[in-house]
């Protein structure tokens, strides 16, 4: 019973703990509840999810890049929720937008990975994931 | 004429135009239909391109950015809604009551409800769009796939790093090699096309099938130049090699690449139907291609 009691304290701290965007970006991430019993192994796992909600810079830097990729006007707002297709941009937008993106962050996007790709928020995403398993320098 | 009873959104509908009633293509043949949206400009076509779109199709126009957006969005769904009508399939002559699903990789097809009766024969059909330009392929028990292109498009990136990331190691070879920039942009494009075109028609999504996975190859044409594809041009000799799986065989599959209007390349790739094959190959696709505006006027173009 002690287990489930720390799990739920864990759970119940989860939930308030700030999470790194201060943007309501955050809501994209789907929080599964996490019901009584779950080994902590599950909840350590919730928790590298949530520490892979992109930063704001992260952010910030693709919606420079696409932006820059899609010659998008001033006056065009660009989201954390943009789509990329409602945007204009095509195959190869999308395909110079991930290297573009590549070269910045120092990362390797596989294809597989990228079928599920369509927003701003949901390339830096994958991109901070990717960084965070970079191995180190 | 007998008017399906889903289309009584209210009691002030009017059906649309008449469209000009096509043939199915045959065994081995494409049809390529494309229209320009520069050249639709009356708003009221553009309102009945809108009355024939699906509530769904209608609010993925809205989320559409900007007005040209929108307005390519529009006439993409009525080029395909207005292209598969006028075949007639089954009786159906109204574009608005035409149903579509997507295939468990999220490719859009034709869907038939079951009082309807299946069609006998399965037509295959996919769009491809630039602003400038929108075309929609269609063949009867063949998949097809269809891209075009801007021949002007210009990469941000660098053309022979980009190749690197994304091509085959022979594919990077052959546009290395062309040493005049305007020639290896304008080849870069073409090679474009025609591996979208491929991933397009096996309707498994771009993931599914990277482009590094497999090479396409132009042969040359008798004047040796590679770069002399300009006009419909499929006894040019293009075929697709799949790296991680040479059992796949490449004869399954005809390419053709022309340029639209002098202004874009497009390429076409269809899977070829075991009895256009012969020992010596299989014959080259035969591909009608038409210019239109839906419920305007059709114009042949080869």
């Amino acid at each position: 019973m002690a287990t489930v009691t720390t799990a739920a304290a864990s759970l119940g701290s989860l939930f308030s703990w700030p999470l790194h965007s201060s943007r309501p970006t955050a809501s994209s991430v789907s929080f599964k509840l996490m019901v009584a019993g779950q080994s902590s192994t599950a909840l350590r796992s919730l928790r590298f999810r949530v520490s892979c909600v992109a930063r704001p810079e992260t952010v910030d830097k693709v919606c420079e890049i696409v932006r820059k990729q899609l010659a998008l006007p001033a006056e065009t707002e660009l989201t954390p929720d943009s789509k990329f297709a409602s945007l204009g941009a095509d195959s190869l937008d999308t395909v110079e937008i991930v290297m573009a993106l590549e070269e910045e962050f120092g990362i390797g996007v596989e294809e597989e990975s990228s079928q599920n790709i369509t927003t701003v928020q949901e390339v830096a995403d994958l991109i901070e994931k990717l960084v965070q398993k970079k191995p180190d320098a | 004429m007998k008017v399906p009873c889903c289309l009584f959104r209210n009691f002030s509908y009017v059906p649309p135009p008449p469209l000009v009633p096509v043939q199915l293509p045959s065994s081995g043949e494409a049809h390529l239909w494309y229209v320009v949206p520069d050249e639709v400009k009356d708003p009221s076509l553009l309102s009945q391109y809108m009355d024939i779109l699906s509530p769904c199709e209608k609010e993925n126009v809205l989320s559409f950015r900007g007005e040209g957006l929108k307005k390519a969005a529009v006439l993409a769904r009525a080029l395909v809604r207005t292209t598969i009508a006028r075949y007639q399939i089954n009786g159906h002559v109204n574009p608005g009551s035409l149903k579509f699903c997507k295939n468990k990789y999220g490719k859009p097809e034709l869907h038939w409800e079951h009082d309807l009766g299946k069609p006998e024969h399965k037509v295959h059909f996919n769009l491809s769009h630039t602003s400038s330009l929108i075309a929609c392929a269609i063949a009867v028990n063949s998949l097809i796939g269809i891209d075009v292109e801007d021949k002007q498009r210009k990469l941000k990136s660098n053309l022979v790093s980009f190749a690197r990331r994304y091509f085959t190691p022979h594919e990077v070879k052959v546009l290395s090699s062309i040493q005049d920039p305007e020639l290896q942009r304008q080849h870069f494009i073409k090679l474009w096309t025609l591996k979208e075109s491929y991933v397009k028609a096996l309707g498994r999504g771009f993931s599914a099938q990277p482009f590094k996975t497999f090479t396409i190859r132009i042969r040359e044409s008798e004047s040796g130049d590679i770069c002399a594809l300009n006009c419909l041009d499929n006894k040019a000799g293009i075929t697709v090699e799949c790296m991680d799986d040479p059992n796949r065989l490449s004869k399954n599959w005809e390419f053709a690449t022309m340029e639209l209007m002098g202004s874009h390349y497009a390429a076409v790739c269809m899977e070829n139907s075991a009895a256009h094959q012969t020992d010596q190959g299989s014959y080259p696709m035969r591909l009608i291609v038409r210019k239109t505006i839906p419920f305007v006027k059709d114009e042949l173009v080869s």
